[in-house]
């Protein structure tokens, strides 16, 4: 991977795919997006990046019906010839169905399944047959066995994960369980896919190997690719566009180096903590520097305190 | 509205019985997220350690007013010590080494009815398999002291819901004002997170369970003393207090009260109206059914119960 | 956290030991509390010389587990596993299996035998000597004996005393199984015990560790890695052994025939039905061709094993199948020619017989599976080629593989042929507590252990399915229409459209709710129905006397007709297809996309949602499913009883149902079923063993050191291995202290 400019993507047009409007969402008291609009185009990386608390994964959960904000409208058109269509109150697996796929920031596989079943489920919740037919063995259902099982194969080969095919996923290395959660997104065949921080905990070799993938999901399959990341360097060799939020607002738009040089950025991540401003700067200078793991993005002491969706996304899934 | 009212009682009645028990549940699930499907058999055990001591001290004898106070305070310490001892046991056999090998939720749900079993059916070979054992008669239980306009509370119904409310106010404040309630309340926030605070987790477990045990096993002293006592009581006012714990949001304290107590009530009320009269709109052979209309209909609409769970939030 | 001293964690342990000895001498024994004077039982149990006993117990537990580091090295070599299981058949032969069916011994058991057999005359002295005519326990003292100087062999490492030790082995097992022979035809009557076969066997198991100690140079046993080699080698070579010895044990030993006092060998049968009518296939089949088809099965089997012939393979199976056939002829028509004749008091058509003809049909069976094996048997050059596809693990699989192929036949041979050698108890324990609870475990098996759902009412289904039936066939209070009264067997549908209805019911409300709120629900829902059974709405269930007069199940195709009744054996066959069916269905179902979806759902709900499955559908859909299969269990056991009452559909079943899946392995189909056929044999084993009202407690406590110590079950799920061998978790306590709230 070169630290050149991003490259635009093969076909980005200035269709909108996801149209973000006036969102707001609150927990209680606690206001985690404020008064958010941001428009993501076909065929193009957008980041959201911003510091800890800032509502990214707040975002991410509002996208794909995880939460449904209070105020705001969201509209989607995930495949190309959609129709615009809101996503309020619409179920998870509905959403999906409409053609968004996402990642997890504390990764969430099968870990009991294998590497290829756990694409296989990604890739069979586009079919059809039932559990009759199943259990019949019909030819149809046969037929669609065999080709989520190629499908599969062949997503694997893609995030090149083919060796480990047939091993428990829970028994994958860090970085290989990144890139089968990013395999069985795939598997739905989305128009948009979601990639929360996904070289969290990575190493340096991973997170180039990352890059290439998001930018060949992003050429090969012509998927719209929104982009949670901490690590600015990964951010701005592969985003076309970035948006920042600081404390549920939106406070910049723009190409990364329009962003590099806004000063409420600047200001946003040097008011936070000590570690993300060094990351930012890092990425903000020239992107070549060897950057040393700067990724294991602790939160810092100050920013624990908050109510911060992004820590209590799985205590919510467990506990409701 | 004279028989509303001493059905109110009677609900009352039962209701803090279930919560007594329930609370051993709730504690549990608090820390651990497990159902303890044994803590029933801790309940019955209560009741025959308290028998064997209350009739090894005070023997056959009808006993004057002080003296029915000492019964009750040992018989109520007693239940409480033995049921301690079974919980404790109980989670030193059939919980900590699930826990150590990482077991599935569900093998710890299985090694608790295994050992529901064995307790149950070790106490009725120890002591008897019939149902129909009874504690010496030292007072009159079913004296009226309150009595107006047809309305009447027994001595038992007041020893009963006076205890309970005064051992649910103990552990309210237990879990609350105390050191050992704040080392409960981290391990069922976040145990990992209490264990780099240094507290130790098998330990502050094992109180946990100590602590339901205690109450569990004086609940079966009073559940004695009221209604009789054998090997297989613990089923049905376990699987009752079980479903008032979830009622009140499991693993919250007060919700286990509030949900006990509202069982029992609804248990009373409800299939026994209108009050009064001969012929019930519902009937008392459909009391089982009632209770758990009404915790699906609660669970419906609260998903998490009445009060919600967490038991660090609630206490 | 502090370090606990060395001194107090051994003084814990102790404590723990001894608390271990004292609970166990409250366990055993006879005594029963009394309501006159509690904890007489307690002091009976306690103060008396017998605690010192269960103390001691404690101790040597506790020293075992002092010296456990020191002892392991010497179980690593070889032979010390066998030589464990084989001492363990023997004792577990001698202390608790009978030894006789016979009403005259007492028990049946080794002991009781031994007193009656010592003193009695007319038996030849090896018999009584081996019964302990000269001294008094003889049969223990030589299994001590045998396994000291097997154990001495292993220590010594020497040859000659392995090799010596191996004779002796043989020997003693063979004179217990003549002694026990001659025993048996005193007694006269035919013989249903398994004790002294057990007994053999576990002798022969030591003679082959003390062989293996003779023959090994190796410092460490390899048991595994020799397994692995064998059923790499020839996979099907366990099969044509087992197959060879059944043969010759039916041919040489077992009973064919034994109406009133007679017991025919199969030897015998030519001389007894020589001009009684019986066909000229019987007669040539008693005379010569039983030998031929048994020498020319094994040989075909072992040439085909041997070789890896695939021809020769299917050449074993023909024969086998029609060696299977020919059997049953024979055996039918021998029966029915002696009813007719009144053969000694033969009764009916297949009455009156032995072990013998199920034993060589089960042999026959072992070697069709064996030329089955060789028959679709990969070629090195194939199996090659897939190796290099599917990558390096795969070795292992096949191995295994080959080892539950052999073990598949096995239970071929057994779930066909053994319950015709059972006796009629047995018979009914297999009917109606084995079968209908591993269907029902089947079932629930779905719910559980692959959409991790708990389900704490699942026993409702099986009551709607009953009632379903009862309803149907018109025994209950209220009649369906006319034209709707069906034959029980055809109320199968129904029962499976009604639960199916029932558990959909059920789940849409509650589905949404998390493990142990649904968990407490289907309890209710469980309760609800059986109330509403008692309660009898509307006169519809008939209250708590339930439904009578179910009529037993028939089938008529025209060309076929049967018709069940009171015996418990075709209720066995009829049971057998019905699980066969549902166990196809249910293992294509688990490997289609559905099974895949419970797993995921089980495994991380939210991202599964994200994968876009709809988790509520798929839930409805384990719901639903697992409770159509215990409607037909419930029609199964609606029609088989002929009565149901709501006492049928307590909730200690359904809580039973669910210990049952846990304990043979959550999400396993084998699993389940295995676990659901163990635990209800268990209690009627116990009945020989226990006062009868403690088996509830043993129960209990198998179930908890189940749980201890095998957490994941008799034959864990390959799905569900990730989670217990500690992938995600490290074993360290902070972090395992407690479990993650995923699944259930």
């Amino acid at each position: 991977m070169t630290a050149t400019a991003p490259q635009t993507g093969a076909r980005t047009t200035g269709e909108v795919v996801y149209d973000v409007k006036d969102v707001t969402l609150r927990f209680g008291g606690v206001t985690s997006l404020n008064n958010v609009s941001l428009q993501m185009r076909r065929g193009e990386i957008l980041a959201v990046i911003g510091p800890n608390g800032a509502g990214k994964t707040s975002l991410f959960n509002s996208l794909t019906g995880v939460y449904t904000p209070q105020e705001g409208t969201i509209t989607l058109a995930a495949r190309e010839g959609d129709e615009m269509t809101s996503v309020l109150g619409r179920k998870t697996h509905v959403i999906n169905h409409m053609g968004v796929a996402r990642t997890f920031q504390n990764i969430r596989l099968f870990p009991a399944l294998t590497a290829l079943e756990n694409v296989k489920v990604g890739v069979e919740t586009r079919q059809k047959s039932g559990p009759i037919s199943a259990m019949l063995g019909m030819p149809w259902q046969r037929r669609e066995e065999r080709e989520s099982t190629a499908r599969a194969y062949e997503l694997l080969r893609f995030v090149g994960l083919t060796p480990r095919a047939n091993e428990l996923a829970g028994s994958l290395a860090y970085g290989e369980q990144r890139r089968l959660e990013i395999a069985r997104a795939l598997g739905t065949e989305p128009g948009v896919i979601l990639l929360d921080e996904p070289a969290a905990g990575t190493n340096p070799v991973e997170k180039q190997e990352l890059a290439a993938l998001i930018r060949k999901i992003n050429v090969e399959d012509n998927i719209s690719v929104l982009l949670i990341e901490h690590d600015m360097k990964l951010v701005m060799s592969v985003a076309h566009r970035l948006v920042v939020l600081n404390f549920g607002e939106k406070i910049a738009e723009g190409t990364p180096e329009q962003i590099q040089r806004d000063p409420a950025v600047i200001a946003a991540y040097l008011g936070t903590s000590e570690d993300e401003a060094t990351a930012m700067t890092e990425g903000l200078e020239v992107q070549a520097i060897d950057v040393q793991q700067s990724a294991l993005d602790e939160p810092g002491p100050g920013t624990r305190t908050r109510t911060d969706p992004e820590t209590n996304t799985r205590g919510e899934g467990e506990h409701r | 509205m004279q028989d509303f009212l001493n059905f109110l009682v009677l609900g009352l009645t039962r209701g803090s019985m279930y919560a007594l028990i329930a609370l051993g549940y709730t504690l549990v699930y608090g820390v651990l997220q497990l159902i303890n499907f044994a803590h029933s058999e801790v309940f019955m055990s209560g009741a025959f350690g308290s028998y064997l001591v209350v009739n090894l001290v005070a023997g056959d004898t009808f006993l004057p007013w002080y003296g029915v106070i000492g019964v009750l305070l040992l018989g109520m310490v007693s239940g409480g010590i033995v049921g301690a001892i079974v919980a404790y046991g109980l989670e030193r056999v059939a919980y900590r080494p699930l826990r150590r090998r990482g077991a599935p939720k569900l093998a710890f749900l299985i090694s608790a009815i295994g050992m529901s079993f064995f307790l149950s059916q070790l106490a009725g070979k120890m002591f008897n398999r019939q149902k129909n054992n009874f504690f010496p008669e030292y007072f009159d239980a079913n004296k009226r002291i309150i009595e107006v306009n047809g309305v009447h509370v027994t001595l038992l119904q007041v020893i009963i819901i006076g205890s309970a409310l005064a051992m649910m106010l103990f552990l309210d404040q237990l879990v609350s004002q105390t050191k050992l309630g704040r080392s409960i309340r981290g391990v069922a926030e976040d145990a990992p997170t209490a264990a780099l605070m240094g507290i130790d987790i098998d330990r502050t477990i094992a109180r946990t369970f100590i602590i339901g045990g205690a109450l569990g096993g004086a609940a079966g002293f009073l559940f004695g003393t009221a209604f009789g006592f054998f090997n297989t009581m613990g089923f049905i006012p376990g699987v009752k207090a079980f479903a008032a714990a979830v009622l009140g949001g499991i693993g919250n304290i007060r919700g286990a009260m509030l949900g006990g107590l509202l069982l029992g009530v609804v248990e009373a009320l409800v299939p026994s109206a209108p009050w009064g009269t001969s012929q019930s709109w519902i009937g008392l052979q459909w009391t089982d059914v009632v209770a758990f209309v009404v915790l699906v209909l609660v669970l419906v609409f609260r998903p998490s119960g009445i009060l919600g769970e967490r038991l660090g939030r609630a206490a | 956290m502090k370090r606990e001293s060395e001194l107090s964690v051994q003084l814990k342990r102790l404590g723990g030991c001894l608390a271990l000895g004292f609970v166990l001498a409250l366990m055993v024994g006879k005594h029963e509390g009394s309501q006159r004077d509690y904890g007489f039982a307690f002091r009976q149990a306690v103060f008396a010389p017998r605690i010192f006993v269960f103390l001691g117990i404690g101790v040597l537990i506790y020293l075992l587990i002092i010296f456990w580091p020191r002892v392991t090295p010497y179980l690593q070599r070889p032979g010390v596993r066998p030589l464990a299981a084989g001492a363990l058949t023997v004792v577990a032969a001698d202390a608790l299996l009978r030894w006789t069916d016979s009403g005259q011994i007492e028990g049946g058991k080794l002991g009781a035998m031994s007193k009656a057999a010592a003193d009695t005359g007319s038996l030849d002295f090896l018999t009584r000597a081996f019964f302990g005519s000269i001294v008094p326990g003889t049969p223990w003292i030589l299994l001590a004996v045998v396994a000291l100087l097997a154990a001495a062999a292993i220590v010594l490492d020497r040859g000659t005393l392995a090799w010596s030790a191996a004779a002796l082995a043989v020997l003693v097992g063979l004179w217990g199984f003549y002694a026990q022979a001659s025993v048996r035809s005193f007694l006269g009557a035919p013989d249903h015990s398994t004790g002294a076969l057990a007994s053999l066997l576990g002798y022969l198991t030591i003679a082959c560790s003390a062989v293996v100690v003779a023959r090994s140079d190796a410092e460490h046993a390899d048991t595994r890695g020799f397994v692995d080699r064998l059923f790499s080698w020839r996979p099907g070579l366990p099969l044509v052994v087992l197959g060879f010895v059944t043969g010759l044990i039916s041919l040489l030993v077992a009973t064919w025939f034994s109406p009133s006092n007679a017991v025919d060998k199969v030897y015998d049968l030519g001389s007894r039905f020589a001009g009684s009518g019986v066909s000229a296939l019987t007669t040539a089949y008693v005379s010569w061709l039983v030998y031929a088809l048994f020498v020319a099965c094994v040989a075909v089997a072992g040439a085909a094993t041997y070789l890896r012939h695939k021809a020769l393979g299917w050449v074993a199976i023909v024969l086998g199948t029609v060696s299977v056939i020919l059997t049953l002829v024979v055996l039918h028509d021998f029966t029915a020619v002696a009813a007719a004749a009144g053969f000694d008091g033969a009764s009916k058509p297949w009455k009156n017989l032995g072990v013998g003809g199920w034993l060589l049909c089960a042999s026959f069976t072992m070697l069709a599976g064996a030329g089955w094996i060789a028959a679709t048997h990969k070629r090195a050059d194939d199996v090659v080629a897939a190796d290099l596809v599917a990558g390096d693990s795969d070795h292992l699989a096949t191995t295994s593989a080959n080892f539950n192929k052999v073990l598949l036949f096995v239970v071929i041979a057994g779930a066909l042929f053994y319950p015709p050698m059972a006796t009629p108890f047995w018979q009914s324990v297999l009917v109606s507590q084995i079968g209908i609870y591993v269907l029902l475990a089947i079932g629930l098996n779905v719910v559980v252990g692959w959409a991790g759902l708990l389900d704490l009412g699942f026993i409702a289904f099986y009551a709607i399915g009953s009632y379903t039936t009862a309803y149907l066939v018109g025994a209950l209070p209220v009649k369906p229409p006319e034209w709707l009264i069906l034959p029980p067997l055809a109320a199968i549908p129904f029962a499976i459209v009604i639960c199916l209805l029932a558990g959909v019911t059920l789940g849409a409300p509650t589905l949404r709710l998390r493990g142990d709120y649904l968990a407490i629900v289907t309890l209710g829902f469980g309760e609800i129905i059986r109330i509403a059974a008692n309660n009898n709405p509307h006169g519809f269930t008939n209250g708590p006397r339930g439904a009578i007069n179910i009529p037993h199940p028939s089938i008529d195709l025209g060309f076929f007709k049967f018709q069940w009744g009171l015996e418990a054996l075709p209720y066995w066959y009829l049971l057998l297809v019905l699980i066969c069916v549902i166990v196809l269905l249910f293992t294509r179902l688990e490997n289609s996309r559905l099974g895949r979806s419970w797993a995921a759902i089980r495994e991380d709900e939210v991202a599964a949602q994200a994968t876009g499955i709809n988790t509520t559908r798929v839930k409805l859909l384990a719901f639903a499913i697992g409770a159509s299969t215990s409607g037909v269990a419930g029609v199964f056991f609606a029609s088989q009883v002929g009565v149901i009452s709501p006492d049928n559909f307590l909730l200690n079943n359904s809580i039973l149902v669910v210990a049952y899946v846990v304990f043979g392995g959550m999400g396993s189909l084998p699993g389940a079923m295995a676990g659901a056929a163990v635990l209800t044999w268990l209690p009627e084993f116990l009945k020989d063993q226990v006062p009868a009202e403690d088996r509830q407690m043993w129960i209990g406590a198998v179930i908890l050191l189940m749980m201890i110590f095998r957490p994941a079950g008799l034959i864990p799920a390959k799905r569900r291995k990730a989670e217990l061998s500690g992938l995600e978790k490290p074993a360290s306590a902070e972090t395992t202290a407690v479990p993650a709230g995923e699944g259930m």
